[in-house]
C-alpha cells in the first residue's frame, strides 16, 4: 500500500497541483525538475523492486491525466507544459512500471529538450511562455527544428522513440477496458497537446513586437545531444519492434 | 454622405489587384501618391502596420560596404537636424544612427533580464508622456482597425475570425472563379450579393447598400468610413481584386457576373452580424459599456490577442493574478525597458543632455532614420552615376546593325554584350514600342492587350497562318481534348478519387522525368506539342464592304445552325437571310417561326441590332490606316532618337520568360505589354516599317529609310538569354548571308550575358543549368527578373555605353534634339514607360521592406485560386505583391529597395513641360521617384527635392 501511494506521489500530478503549485517560492521549472527526478528514481526503483499495480491506482492516475490534459490546454509556458506532459503519461508508468522504462526515458529526454528551450526563452525573453513568440520556424529555424523534433516525438509520431516504445508495450500487453482508456487518453492527449503548441509557436506570422534572438553554439549543444540520444533510442526502438 | 460615397472615400487605400494571368506590377500604395513619399509611408504604416524602410542594420551594412557615401550621409543628417530644429551635434546623431539604432531592438531583449537602477526623473517623464497614462486613449489605439467579432475573439478567447474569413473566402472565390472549377456557382449573373442571398438562404429583399446601412445601425457603428476601411483591410487582396473588376468596364467576367465592393461589404457584415449575435458583445455600445466596467481586463486581453503582452504578464494571467495588477506590472515593465534603453544608449552616445531631452531627440531621430538612410543610399548612387556619365564624349561610328530592346533592366547586359562584339548600336524603348495593340493569337479566341495597363489599345491585330497547318490542327485538337479531359477530371470535386487510382501513374512519368532528367523530358514532350505554322498579321484596315461581309457571315452561320436544328426543311438561304434581316433591321418575317426560337437567337446568340453595330465597330478596329501606321512608326523612331544613319539591319527585339509550374510567370514577361510576351508588337512594327508605302510617307515626315534597310523582329528569352529572330524570309540571299553573321554575334552575346548573369543566380553556372531552371517545376527562382532594379536612364545610349549597370537600370533611348518644344516625346516616355517603371520599382521596394504586409510570402505554400491569383494553403487572402523568393536570397534581401532614380538627359525647361502635362506628374512631384536632370546645354545636373529643382553638379 505504502509502495503504491509512493508511486502515485512520484508520477501522478495531483499532489503537485494541490501543494507545490500553491507555494509561490516554488516555480514551475522547479516542479518539472523535481517531478522528472522522481520519475527517474521510480524507473530505477521499479527495476529493483518488482511490484504489481493496483487497478484503483491506474484509475486515479487516469483521472489525474485527464485533469492534466485540461490544465495543459490552459498554459503556454514550456516549464509547466513539460511537467504536465509527465503527468499526462502517468497512467502509462503505473500500468507498465518497469516495462515502461524506455518509453519513460525517451519521454523524459523529449521533455528535457522542451525544458531547455524554456530556459532559453526565460533567459532571453524573461519567461518560458511561448504564446507571443510566434512563427519561430521562419525567423529562427534552428530553434524551430529542435522544438519540432521534441514535439513530434511527444505527439507519438513514428519513427521517434516515444511512439515506437509506446507501440511495443501496447502490442505486447493484454487489453481490457482500462487499457483502452489509458491508451486512447495518452495517444490523443499527447498528440493534441503537442500539435496545439506547434500551431501556436512554430507556425504563423512572426511577432513584429519582439526581437528574435539567435541561439549561440553553446546553447545549441544540449539540444544536439538530446536529439542524438533520441535518435539512438529510435534505432533501439525499431530493433525492439522488428526483432 | 451616402453609404456608397463613404465607401468610395476609403477604397483608394486598397490598391488594384490585376489577375495573375497578366501580372501587372503595381505600387501597393498607389492610393497614397497624392502625398509626399515620406508622409505617405507614415500614413500607410498607421493603416497597414508593417515596415516602410529596411532595418537600420541593413543600411549600416551597405555603409560598411561603401555603397553609402559618408559625406552624403552626414549631409542628409545635417539637413534633417536643421529642418526639425534639433540642437544636437552631427556626430551625436550619426553615432546614434550607426551604433545605437541598429542595436535598439536587441538591446531591449538584453535588458529584459537585467535589474538595473532607473533614473527616476526619466521614468516619470516617460510615464507622463506614454500612451499608458491614458487608458481610454490606449484602448482606442488598440481597437483601431478591429471588427466587433475580433474584439469578441480577443476578450473571450473565441475563434470567430477564422470561421468568418474562411466563409467569405469560400464564397467570393467561387463567385469570382474564372473557370478553374468545372462546377460553377449557379446564378452568378444575378450579381454577387443576390447570389449570396441564395447561397446563405437569406430572406432579404433589398439591395446590398440597404443591407450595409442596416447592419451598421444594428452594430451601432459610430465612424462608418473608418469601419469600412477596417473591413477592407481584413482581406485587402480580395477587396483589391473586386475593386479592379468593378472599375474595368471591359472586364468580361464583371460584365457576366457583376460584383461591387458594396456587395463584398454586405457579405462581410452579414457574417459579422451572424457571429456577434451569439457573442456577449453584439454592438459597439455594449462594448463601450463593457470596456468602461472592465478597462484593465479589456486592455490586457487585447494586448494578449495582439501578441503585445510579455511572457511574464502572460504567466501572471495564467496564475489568475488580478488584472489591474498584471496591467500595472506590464506598464512598469515596458517603461522600465524604455528607460533602460535610453540610459544604455546614453552610455554609448556620452551625451551631456538631460535624459528626458535625450529621450525626445532619440524618438524623433528614430522617426527620421529610415528616410535618412534611404535618401543617403539613393544620393550616393546618384552622385556615382552622375560622375560616370557627365564627362562622356560620344563617338560616332557607322553601325552594321542596330537592335532595339525593351527598356526592361534585363536587357542591359545583353545590350552591352552585343555592343562589345562589333559595330552594333542598341536602343531601348518600352516593350510595346508605342504600338498598343489588342492581339488575337492564331488559334486563340481572346484578345491580349499588349500595352501598359493604363492604355487601352484601339487597334486589333489578328495572327493568321500563311502555310498549311493540318498537322498542327490535328495535334492541337488532340492535345486540347486530352488537356480538357484531365482538367475536368482534376477539378471536379468527385472524380479525383477515382482518377488517382486509375491514371495517377501517368503523372508519375512526368514527375520522375521532370525531376531527374528535365532536359530530356522537355525534349520528349516538345515533340508532342504542335509546331505553329508560319503566320502573318492583319495590319490593314478592312473596307466597309468587308466589315459588312464578315458580320453578315457570322450572323448567317449562327442563324443557319439554329434553324437547321429546328427544322431542316425551312433552312433555305432565303429564310435565313429573311430571319437575319428581321432580327437586325426589324424586317417583316415571311414564314412562321416560334417566338421562343427568335427570342433564343436574340438572347443566347446576341443577334440584335446592338450586337450588329458592336461587331461592326470591333471589326473596324482591325488593322491600321496608312496614317496610323506612319504615325506609330514615326513616333517610335523619334521616341528612341533613331531618325537618320539607318543601318542595313534594324532588329527590334521583344522579350518573354519561360518557366515551369510558376503562377508568377507573367510577372517575368514584359511589364509594358501588360505582363505578356512582347513579340507581337515587335513583329507588327517591323511589318509596318518594311512596307513601301509607309516608307514613302515617312519621307514626307523627314525620315528617309534606305530601301535596303530591313526591320527584323526578334525575341529575347530572359530566363535563358537566348535570342531568336522571326520573319527573316523577307531578306534576299545576300542579306541573309550578312544577317547570318549578325545572328552568330547575337548568339555569342547571349553566351556572354549568361556568364555574367550566372554570377548572381544561385546554382546556375552553366548554360545547361540555366536551361534546367527554366524547365524545372520545383524552381522557385527561374531568373531574378526585375529584382535589384534601381533606376531609369532616358537619354542617348552613348553616355552609358561604358558602364556596367548589372541589369539594374531601365534604359530608354531618348534624344531631346528630336523632341518638339512641348517635349511631347518625353511626356510620352513619362506617361508609359516611367509609370510602368515606377510600379515595378515600388512593388519590389515594398515587397522587400515588408513581405508579410506588401508581398506574397513564400511561393512554396501558394495555390492558384479561381484562376485570378494565389493564396497560401487552402484559404487565405489573395496574395498581393511579389513572392519572397523574388526579392530575397537565403533570408537576406537580394533586391536593394530604393526609389527609381530617373536620369533624364534633357534641358530642364523641357523636363518641366513634360512633367506638367504628364499623368506621372503627381508621383514625380511627390518624390515617389528620384528625378535627376542632366542638362548639358546649361551644363548643370539637377535633382528634384522638396518641391524644387536644385543643382547638384556643374558639368
Amino acid at each position: 500500500m505504502i509502495y503504491n501511494i509512493l508511486f502515485l506521489t512520484l508520477v501522478g500530478g495531483i499532489p503537485y497541483y494541490l501543494i507545490l503549485e500553491k507555494i509561490p517560492a516554488i516555480k514551475s521549472k522547479h516542479i518539472f525538475l523535481l517531478s522528472a527526478f522522481l520519475l527517474l528514481s521510480t524507473i530505477i526503483l521499479s527495476a529493483y523492486v518488482p511490484n504489481e499495480h493496483k487497478t484503483s491506482l491506474v484509475i486515479v492516475s487516469l483521472v489525474s491525466s485527464l485533469f492534466t490534459i485540461y490544465k495543459a490546454t490552459k498554459t503556454t509556458n514550456f516549464y509547466k507544459l513539460a511537467y504536465y506532459f509527465l503527468f499526462v503519461n502517468a497512467p502509462f508508468f503505473v500500468l507498465y512500471e518497469g516495462e515502461s522504462a524506455l518509453y519513460s526515458l525517451s519521454l523524459l529526454l523529449s521533455l528535457l529538450g522542451l525544458y531547455w528551450i524554456g530556459r532559453f526563452y526565460e533567459r532571453n525573453y524573461g519567461s518560458a511562455n511561448y504564446r507571443y513568440i510566434t512563427g519561430i520556424t521562419l525567423v529562427r529555424p534552428y530553434i524551430g527544428t529542435y522544438l519540432t523534433f521534441y514535439l513530434i516525438a511527444i505527439a507519438l509520431y513514428p519513427p521517434f522513440p516515444n511512439s515506437l516504445f509506446f507501440l511495443k508495450y501496447i502490442l505486447g500487453s493484454e487489453s481490457n477496458l482500462l487499457w483502452f482508456g489509458v491508451v486512447i487518453t495518452l495517444f490523443f492527449g499527447n498528440f493534441f497537446l503537442a500539435m496545439n503548441v506547434m500551431k501556436k509557436t512554430l507556425f504563423g506570422r512572426p511577432n513584429s513586437h519582439i526581437h528574435y534572438v539567435h541561439m549561440t553554439a553553446r546553447e545549441k549543444m544540449p539540444h544536439i545531444l538530446i536529439i542524438g540520444m533520441l535518435l539512438l533510442f529510435s534505432v533501439f526502438g525499431l530493433k525492439e519492434i522488428l526483432l | 454622405m451616402s453609404i456608397i460615397e463613404k465607401l468610395n472615400a476609403v477604397k483608394s487605400t486598397v490598391p488594384h489587384y490585376w489577375p495573375i494571368g497578366s501580372f501587372i506590377h503595381h505600387n501597393p500604395l498607389k492610393g497614397f501618391e497624392d502625398m509626399h513619399f515620406k508622409d505617405a509611408l507614415v500614413k500607410a504604416q498607421s493603416i497597414f502596420g508593417g515596415k516602410a524602410y529596411m532595418d537600420s542594420s541593413y543600411y549600416k551594412d551597405l555603409y560598411k560596404e561603401g555603397k553609402i557615401n559618408d559625406s552624403i550621409f552626414e549631409k542628409n543628417i545635417e539637413k534633417v537636424l536643421a529642418d526639425r530644429g534639433f540642437n544636437i551635434p552631427l556626430e551625436f546623431a550619426k553615432k546614434f544612427l550607426m551604433e545605437v539604432s541598429p542595436q535598439w531592438s536587441s538591446l531591449r531583449v538584453e535588458l529584459l533580464s537585467k535589474q538595473e537602477k532607473i533614473d527616476n526623473g526619466l521614468y516619470a517623464f516617460l510615464q507622463e508622456h506614454s500612451l499608458y497614462s491614458d487608458e481610454k486613449a490606449w484602448l482606442a489605439e488598440l481597437i483601431k482597425h478591429m471588427t466587433l467579432y475580433e474584439i469578441n475573439d480577443a476578450l473571450f478567447g473565441l475563434d470567430n475570425k477564422d470561421g468568418i474569413e474562411k466563409s467569405i473566402i469560400e464564397f467570393i472565390s467561387r463567385f469570382l472563379d474564372e473557370d478553374q472549377t468545372t462546377m460553377h456557382m449557379p446564378n452568378r449573373d444575378l450579381g454577387m450579393f443576390e447570389v449570396f442571398k441564395l447561397f446563405e438562404d437569406v430572406n432579404y429583399t433589398k439591395d446590398a447598400e440597404s443591407f450595409v446601412e442596416e447592419a451598421f445601425k444594428e452594430l451601432q457603428v459610430q465612424d462608418i468610413e473608418s469601419y469600412f476601411l477596417t473591413h477592407l483591410l481584413k482581406l485587402h487582396g480580395w477587396a483589391g481584386f473586386i475593386k479592379y473588376r468593378s472599375e474595368d468596364p471591359d472586364n468580361v467576367s464583371q460584365q457576366e457576373y457583376p460584383s461591387q465592393l458594396i456587395d463584398y461589404m454586405a457579405i462581410r457584415l452579414y457574417y459579422e452580424l451572424k457571429a456577434v449575435k451569439s457573442n456577449k458583445i453584439s454592438t459597439f455600445k455594449i462594448f463601450e459599456a463593457y470596456a468602461d466596467a472592465n478597462l484593465s481586463d479589456v486592455i490586457l486581453q487585447l494586448l494578449k490577442h495582439k501578441n503585445m503582452l510579455f511572457g511574464i504578464a502572460l504567466d501572471e494571467l495564467e496564475d489568475n493574478e488580478e488584472t489591474s495588477k498584471v496591467l500595472a506590472d506590464h506598464v512598469t515593465n515596458e517603461l522600465h525597458l524604455d528607460a533602460l534603453q535610453i540610459q544604455h544608449s546614453n552610455e554609448v552616445l556620452q551625451s551631456q543632455l538631460p535624459l528626458t531631452e535625450l529621450s525626445i531627440i532619440l524618438d524623433k531621430l528614430r522617426e527620421e532614420e529610415g528616410y535618412i538612410w534611404l535618401k543617403s543610399l539613393e544620393d550616393s548612387y546618384i552622385s556615382h552615376y552622375v560622375d560616370e556619365v557627365i564627362n562622356v564624349v560620344p563617338v560616332e561610328e557607322k553601325a552594321i546593325a542596330s537592335a532595339t530592346f525593351c527598356l526592361d533592366v534585363r536587357s542591359e547586359v545583353m545590350r552591352r554584350s552585343i555592343e562589345s562584339l562589333g559595330a552594333y548600336e542598341t536602343y531601348g524603348a518600352g516593350g510595346f514600342l508605342g504600338l498598343p495593340i489588342a492581339f488575337v493569337e492564331f488559334d486563340k479566341a481572346h484578345e491580349l492587350f499588349l500595352a501598359p495597363a493604363i492604355i487601352k489599345p484601339q487597334n486589333v491585330v489578328f495572327e493568321l497562318p500563311i502555310e498549311a497547318h493540318e498537322e498542327y490542327s490535328s495535334k492541337k485538337g488532340m492535345n486540347k481534348t486530352t488537356k480538357k479531359v484531365l482538367s475536368d477530371l482534376k477539378n471536379n470535386p468527385y472524380t479525383p478519387y477515382i482518377m488517382v487510382e486509375a491514371i495517377g501513374w501517368i503523372f508519375g512519368i512526368t514527375l520522375f522525368g521532370k525531376t531527374f532528367s528535365p532536359i530530356k523530358t522537355n525534349k520528349f514532350f516538345s515533340k508532342m506539342k504542335p509546331n505553329k505554322p508560319k503566320t502573318t498579321y492583319t495590319l490593314d484596315k478592312l473596307s466597309a464592304d468587308e466589315i459588312e461581309f464578315y458580320v453578315k457571315k457570322l450572323h448567317t452561320k449562327i442563324i443557319h445552325t439554329v434553324l437547321d436544328e429546328y427544322d431542316k426543311r425551312n433552312c433555305s438561304e432565303d429564310n435565313v437571310e429573311n430571319l437575319r434581316k428581321h432580327l437586325l433591321f426589324n424586317n417583316e418575317l415571311q414564314h412562321d417561326l416560334p417566338q421562343s426560337l427568335i427570342e433564343g437567337l436574340k438572347t443566347s446568340y446576341q443577334i440584335t441590332p446592338e450586337d450588329y453595330e458592336y461587331q461592326k465597330k470591333k471589326l473596324a478596329m482591325v488593322g491600321f490606316t496608312l496614317e496610323e501606321k506612319v504615325s506609330y512608326l514615326y513616333k517610335y523612331l523619334t521616341m528612341i532618337g533613331q531618325v537618320d544613319n539607318f543601318p542595313e539591319f534594324i532588329a527590334i527585339i521583344g522579350h518573354g520568360s519561360v518557366s515551369d509550374n510558376n503562377p508568377f510567370e507573367s510577372a517575368l514577361d514584359c511589364g509594358a505589354c501588360g505582363g505578356n510576351i512582347s513579340l507581337p508588337n515587335t513583329r507588327a512594327l517591323c511589318m509596318i516599317a518594311n512596307t513601301p508605302d509607309v516608307r514613302e510617307k515617312m519621307k514626307e515626315k523627314g525620315i528617309n529609310l534606305p530601301e535596303n534597310t530591313r526591320f527584323i523582329p526578334g525575341l529575347h528569352i530572359t530566363s535563358t538569354d537566348e535570342i531568336k529572330f522571326y520573319d527573316t524570309d523577307i531578306l534576299n540571299d545576300e542579306q541573309s548571308k550578312k544577317f547570318s553573321k549578325i545572328g552568330d554575334d547575337f548568339n555569342e552575346a547571349s553566351q556572354l550575358s549568361r556568364v555574367e548573369r550566372s554570377q548572381t543566380l544561385p546554382f546556375s553556372k552553366t548554360k545547361e543549368e540555366m536551361l534546367i531552371k527554366s524547365m524545372d517545376w520545383s524552381e522557385t527562382r527561374p531568373e531574378w527578373g526585375l529584382a535589384r532594379n534601381m533606376g531609369v536612364f532616358a537619354g542617348p545610349r552613348a553616355y552609358t555605353k561604358h558602364l556596367e549597370l548589372n541589369n539594374r537600370f531601365f534604359m530608354h533611348s531618348y534624344d531631346y534634339k528630336v523632341d518638339n518644344d512641348n517635349a511631347d516625346i518625353l511626356r510620352a516616355i513619362f506617361d508609359g514607360p516611367l509609370v510602368v517603371g515606377e510600379w515595378i520599382n515600388l512593388e519590389h521596394y515594398f515587397s522587400t521592406v515588408d513581405n508579410h504586409v506588401y508581398g506574397a510570402g513564400s511561393k512554396v505554400y501558394h495555390n492558384i485560386v479561381s484562376k485570378v491569383g494565389v493564396f497560401s494553403g487552402n484559404y487565405s487572402d489573395l496574395k498581393i505583391g511579389l513572392p519572397i523568393q523574388s526579392v530575397f536570397l537565403e533570408g537576406e534581401a537580394y533586391h536593394e529597395p530604393v526609389r527609381l532614380i530617373s536620369f533624364i538627359e534633357a534641358p530642364l525647361e523641357m523636363v518641366g513641360k513634360a512633367v506638367e502635362n504628364s499623368i506621372a506628374k503627381e508621383f514625380i512631384l511627390n518624390e515617389w521617384i528620384r528625378p535627376i536632370i542632366i542638362d548639358r546645354e546649361a551644363k548643370k545636373v539637377y535633382s528634384y527635392e522638396n518641391g524644387e529643382f536644385i543643382v547638384i553638379k556643374e558639368i
